[in-house]
This record gives C-alpha cells, sequence and structure tokens, in this order.
C-alpha cells in the first residue's frame, strides 16, 4: 500500500532531568539506607549464618549431613511430595482460573474467597483440619482403618496437607493475566474452526506461559519449605514421614547443629535458585509486553 | 451464500440488545450494519457469526437453518475490532492457524499450506512480514492480517466487526478503498459493522440502519441517504437542522414552539441570502463562520433563537462576502418532514 507514515514515540520522561515527583538527595538516600540496613540484618545476615554454620567444622562434615539416611529419606519424601504436589495444583489452578477468568457462575465469588483460604488460614490449622477428618478419631478414620488405609502419620497426610497449603499460587497468579487478555483471541480460534482443547493449548496456554511458570516455581518453593501444616499430620517418624524442613529442626533440638544448618543450606539454595529464576521468568515476560512498536504506519510500498 | 436472520431477540440481563429482528442478506453483498454503540448492530453480527446465541430468533444460511450450529461449524470468517490476532505467532501462523487446527482428514500438507498463506501474504501485500509479530506491526497492517487470517479457511461469510475503528483517518481511507477492491474480487457475502455513516455510505452495497435494538430502515446508500424512512435514519446520516412545524396545504410552515411535526433540513440544503427573494425562508443572523474545508460551515442565530448550521460552496461564500454579526435571510432548498415520534427523539 502507498504511502509511508512513521511515527516514532516519544521517549519517556524518566530520563530527562530531574521531576517534580522526584525528592530530595538526602530523602533518598536516607530512605535507600533504611531499606538496605532492614535486608541487611533480616535478610542477608540470616542467610550467611545458615551457609557459615553449615561449613563451620569443614566441608567433609558438611557432606556427611547429606550422607545420613535420615537425611536422604527427607530430601526423597520432600521431592516426591513436591513432585506430586505442584502438578496437581498446575492442573487445577489453570482450571480454576480459567473457569473464573473466562465465565460468570454463581458461586463465583465463593470459590475466590475458598481459594484464599490457605492463605488466611494458619498452616498449623490446615494440619489440624486434615487430622480431624482422617485421623483415627476423625470423621473418616473407622473406614480408614477397616479398609487399612494410613493416610494421617504417613506420606498420603503430607502430600494432602502440601497440596491445600500451596494451592493459590498457581490460580492467584493465573486469574488477573487471562482476565487482562480477554476473550477475544479465543472465539478467533474457535472462528478459525480450532476446537476446546486446541484453543486452551495453542492460543490460552502460550499467552499465559510465564505466569505459569512464574506460579510454579513459587508454589514449588512452598511446597519444599512447608512446615505449619506438614509437622502436624507428619507423625515426625525418622525415615519414613519426615521432610527436610521437620528433619532440620529434629536436628536442631538434638543440638546437631552442623548437619541441620547443612539440610537447612540447602533449603536456601533451593530459595536462591528460585528468586534468580523467578527474576528471569519476570524479566521475560516483562520483555513480551514491551516490544518495540516504532513503525505504526504503512510499510513503504 | 445468503444469510437470513429471522425474529432475532437477545437480552442481556434486563437489557435488550435486539427487539425480534429480521434481515435478509442476498450471497454476494457488502452490506453495513450502521448504527450508534448500543444500537445492537455488533450483537446481530456476532449472532449470525455463532458467538452468541438468540434467545428466540432463526439463522440461515442459504435457506439452511444453521442456529444450533456452533461457531466453529458454521465457517464464517470473522474479522475482530481489535483484530485478536495471536501475539506468540508470527504473521505467517497466524495466516496458517485454521489451517493447520483441521483434523488431520481435512489438513492440507505443509507445503499447500505454505503456498496458501503466501497466496495471502501477496494478496494483503505484507509478504516481507511473514516472521514478524502482531506487536510489530502498525494498526493497518494488523487488520490486513486478521482479515487474510479469516480468508485462509475460504469461510462461506465474512464478518467484520468495526474493521477500521481503531485505525486513523489516512489509514482508514486506504482500507476501505482496498477492502472494496477484494469484494469485487471475490464476491464473498460480507457483514460490516460500523457507526460511521460515512465508511457505510461509500463501502456497502446496502445499508441496514440499527437503533436501539431495532432496524429503522434496510436499503442502498442512496435509499437511506436520500429517501430516509425515519426521523433518526435522516438524523444519523449526516448533519441536520431540527425545526417544528406544520404543513397546511402540502406547505410546510416552520414554527417556534411544538407542533406535531418536525421539520428536518440537512446544512447544505439551506442557503444564504441578503434578500428574501420571494420564495420560503426565515431570518438569521450570522454567529460563526468556519471556511477550512471543502464546504463553508455557517452557524447563525434564527429570529426565534435557535442555532442553524447552514453548508455553502466556496464560491457561493466568496460572492456573498459574508460576515460575522450580518443579518441575512435563510433559504431552505428542501426539507423532509415527519411526524413527531411517540418515542421522543431529539436531535
Amino acid at each position: 500500500m502507498a504511502g509511508s507514515v512513521t511515527l516514532r514515540k516519544g521517549r519517556t520522561a524518566a530520563n530527562q532531568g530531574p521531576r517534580a515527583t522526584l525528592e530530595a538527595a538526602w530523602v533518598r538516600w536516607t530512605l535507600i539506607g533504611v531499606a538496605i540496613a532492614f535486608l541487611g540484618l533480616f535478610l542477608f545476615m540470616p542467610l550467611a549464618v545458615v551457609f557459615s554454620a553449615a561449613l563451620s567444622k569443614g566441608v567433609g562434615t558438611y557432606l556427611a549431613g547429606f550422607r545420613e539416611p535420615d537425611a536422604i529419606a527427607a530430601i526423597k519424601l520432600t521431592l516426591l511430595t513436591a513432585a506430586i504436589a505442584v502438578p496437581l495444583n498446575l492442573i487445577f489452578g489453570v482450571a480454576a482460573a480459567w473457569a473464573i477468568a473466562k465465565f460468570d457462575f454463581a458461586g463465583k465469588s465463593l470459590l475466590v474467597t475458598l481459594i484464599d483460604l490457605p492463605f488466611s488460614v494458619s498452616p498449623v490449622v490446615s494440619g489440624l483440619i486434615y487430622v480431624l477428618i482422617f485421623g483415627l478419631q476423625g470423621l473418616l478414620g473407622p473406614w480408614l482403618r477397616e479398609h487399612d488405609i494410613k493416610i494421617i502419620f504417613a506420606v498420603p497426610g503430607i502430600i494432602l496437607a502440601t497440596i491445600f497449603v500451596t494451592f493459590p499460587f498457581v490460580a492467584r497468579e493465573l486469574i488477573p493475566l487471562i482476565q487482562a487478555q480477554g476473550n477475544e483471541e479465543e472465539e478467533a480460534a474457535l472462528t478459525l474452526g480450532a476446537g476446546g482443547w486446541q484453543t486452551f493449548f495453542r492460543v490460552t496456554l502460550p499467552n499465559v506461559k510465564w505466569g505459569l511458570l512464574y506460579g510454579v516455581i513459587i508454589c514449588n518453593a512452598r511446597a519444599m519449605g512447608e512446615f505449619g501444616a506438614v509437622s502436624v499430620v507428619s507423625g515426625h517418624i525418622r525415615g519414613l514421614t519426615n521432610t527436610m524442613p521437620l528433619h532440620i529442626e529434629i536436628l536442631y533440638n538434638e543440638y546437631q547443629y552442623v548437619p541441620a544448618f547443612a539440610v537447612a543450606s540447602l533449603l536456601a539454595l533451593l530459595a536462591l535458585v528460585t528468586l534468580v529464576v523467578k527474576s528471569v521468568v519476570e524479566w521475560k515476560s516483562q520483555e513480551r509486553i514491551e516490544e518495540p512498536q516504532e513503525n505504526w504506519g504503512m510499510e513503504p510500498a | 451464500m445468503s444469510i437470513e436472520a429471522i425474529g432475532i431477540t437477545k437480552r442481556f440481563g434486563r437489557f435488550t440488545a435486539l427487539d425480534d429482528v429480521s434481515l435478509e442478506i442476498p450471497s454476494g453483498e457488502l452490506v453495513a450494519l450502521l448504527g450508534p454503540s448500543g444500537s445492537g448492530k455488533t450483537t446481530l453480527l456476532r449472532i449470525i457469526a455463532g458467538l452468541e446465541f438468540a434467545d428466540p430468533g432463526t439463522v440461515r444460511f442459504d435457506g439452511r437453518d444453521i442456529s444450533d450450529h456452533s461457531v466453529r461449524e458454521r465457517q464464517v470468517g470473522f474479522v475482530f475490532q481489535h483484530y485478536a490476532l495471536f501475539r506468540h505467532m508470527t504473521v505467517f501462523e497466524n495466516i496458517a492457524f485454521g489451517l493447520r487446527v483441521r483434523p488431520r482428514k481435512f489438513r492440507p500438507s505443509e507445503a499447500k499450506i505454505r503456498a496458501k498463506v503466501q497466496e495471502l501474504l501477496k494478496l494483503i501485500q505484507l509478504e516481507t512480514l511473514a516472521q514478524r509479530f502482531p506487536s510489530q506491526l502498525s494498526g493497518g497492517q494488523r487488520q490486513r492480517v486478521a482479515l487474510a487470517r479469516a480468508l485462509a479457511v475460504e469461510p462461506s461469510v465474512l464478518l467484520l466487526d468495526e474493521p477500521f475503528g481503531a485505525l486513523d483517518a489516512k489509514v482508514r481511507q486506504e482500507l476501505r478503498r482496498w477492502l472494496r477492491q477484494l469484494h469485487d474480487e471475490i464476491h464473498i457475502t460480507s457483514v460490516f459493522v460500523t457507526h460511521d455513516q460515512e465508511e457505510a455510505l461509500e463501502l456497502a452495497n446496502r445499508v441496514v440502519v440499527m437503533d436501539h435494538g431495532r432496524i429503522e430502515q434496510v436499503g442502498t446508500p442512496d435509499e437511506v441517504y436520500n429517501y430516509p424512512a425515519t426521523p433518526f435514519v435522516y438524523n444519523f446520516l449526516g448533519n441536520v437542522n431540527l425545526f417544528h412545524g406544520r404543513v397546511d396545504d402540502g406547505k410546510t410552515y416552520i414554527h417556534e414552539r411544538e407542533t406535531g411535526h418536525l421539520v428536518y433540513v440537512r446544512p447544505h440544503l439551506l442557503d444564504i441570502d441578503r434578500h428574501p427573494n420571494g420564495g420560503d425562508h426565515f431570518r438569521a443572523r450570522i454567529k460563526h463562520i468556519n471556511s477550512a474545508g471543502p464546504l463553508v460551515k455557517v452557524e447563525a442565530i434564527t429570529e426565534w433563537g435557535a442555532l442553524v448550521h447552514v453548508e455553502l460552496s466556496q464560491d457561493r461564500f466568496r460572492n456573498l462576502a459574508l460576515l460575522k454579526d450580518e443579518a441575512v435571510f435563510v433559504i431552505p432548498r428542501d426539507v423532509k418532514v415527519f411526524e413527531v415520534p411517540t418515542r421522543a427523539k431529539t436531535a
């Protein structure tokens, strides 16, 4: 098509000298200083302490902490719990976010509230709920005993409690994202002859993949680090029902500081990796939103 | 393929978007659904597409009742107002989408898909941009990609929702001409929604004027513009002066107060002169003159204090050499009289 109209968007005002909203230098530096001091005291120092305590008796002792059978069992159980809880919450989160963002139905606001429930309830209470339902004296206790199914003080209980505590993460991340994207692309896919699943996998999912990954990372971090709810339902049976956080607590209570901090450093490392991946994901998704749109007109003929 | 909509009613909660609307679109036509926002035009388009379903009402393609068919089964090409391009796919993949999602039995080979997409890229003159993402395209380019994507599946009808709404004036003009040409070439039955009367009159074979969920008039652009069926149509298609009036022995009188008739006059059908010339006329005082553009727009205050808009040719304006605050005679060349409708509609 003829005609070439090239408009360039003006640069943002951010890098054009002082702005009306900018505070005086001393205010800025005081605020930044306070923030850094706070972070240092409550975040970096504990992190450094974890690693220095873990390594205080040398690398050999540090590594020995992981070779202990109970430690290996705890790590395995943690990985197993996350491997089951995270995919289930991924499916649940996507389904719930899809339903809430795309459709209007009776009880929608109730569902949103229920999704937030694990955030607002203390993890210990969450654990107790499971004991009251599945425990020997619980609602389903007699039936479970008859059929020889063990949930409380066993692996299934730990997995259930973890799923409960971590289920808002993926859904919470996706709901605003899917809502913001509207229905038009899906409708377009349908008019082009795509089926429901094709529309979901080819259009909806690729559009939210970064948000989804973010939700999964956070969900995974919480699933591996969960203490309260798991502590109530686990029964602390060494080598059987101890996850990493529970194992750390036991070691610490027995004054085995080096092995305790060694396992703790593993969790701390996981947190650091999570933070790095999270930053990369955030940066990636930001990049996609802010792709340059310089040429607004028609291309030269 | 011909389209028939019969007795379509659609409610959203307590709001009636369409009120028993019937419409027939012969095969191969290019039809505009024209109306203000909230007139139900987009809802009607979406019901034809199968993106919404009528409460009661029937939709027929070529006489076949397809009211219960899903959007997928109807095989319509739909172009969305904001294009709705798949933002994570290149231009090429956007256009190929409709072919790729077909069941394996009906899916063309990769080579055939490529050939088809290339052909469409050529049609929309974007061959060089096949590997770009939608965010790297201008509005006009996105619109053309959306159109190519809709045409890729060889739809039986093409439906466009405010296709040029989000574009600037110049690009809009170009695309309008291009779409007209495209329709002349492929003769696909096309329906587009617009609130822009100029766009509807310029582009369509037939214009469907809608208001408040009802069809006010269906006709060629000439018919709806020159022979409007209702005050609303007259009012909506172009600027208009509205007076109260009375009809006596086939002669129209303009009054100050409500009299049971409404007199509509388009600004370009009013003339200004310094002498009454013996014909119909009323007095006015010139308030404002805007001489930029093909016509000179004059605002004047009538002798009974109402505002009247007059459009004069540049020649006429220069001959008269009108001045602000000058007292003149306004001479109507043609007026349109309607009885005051029961549903109050003011200009």
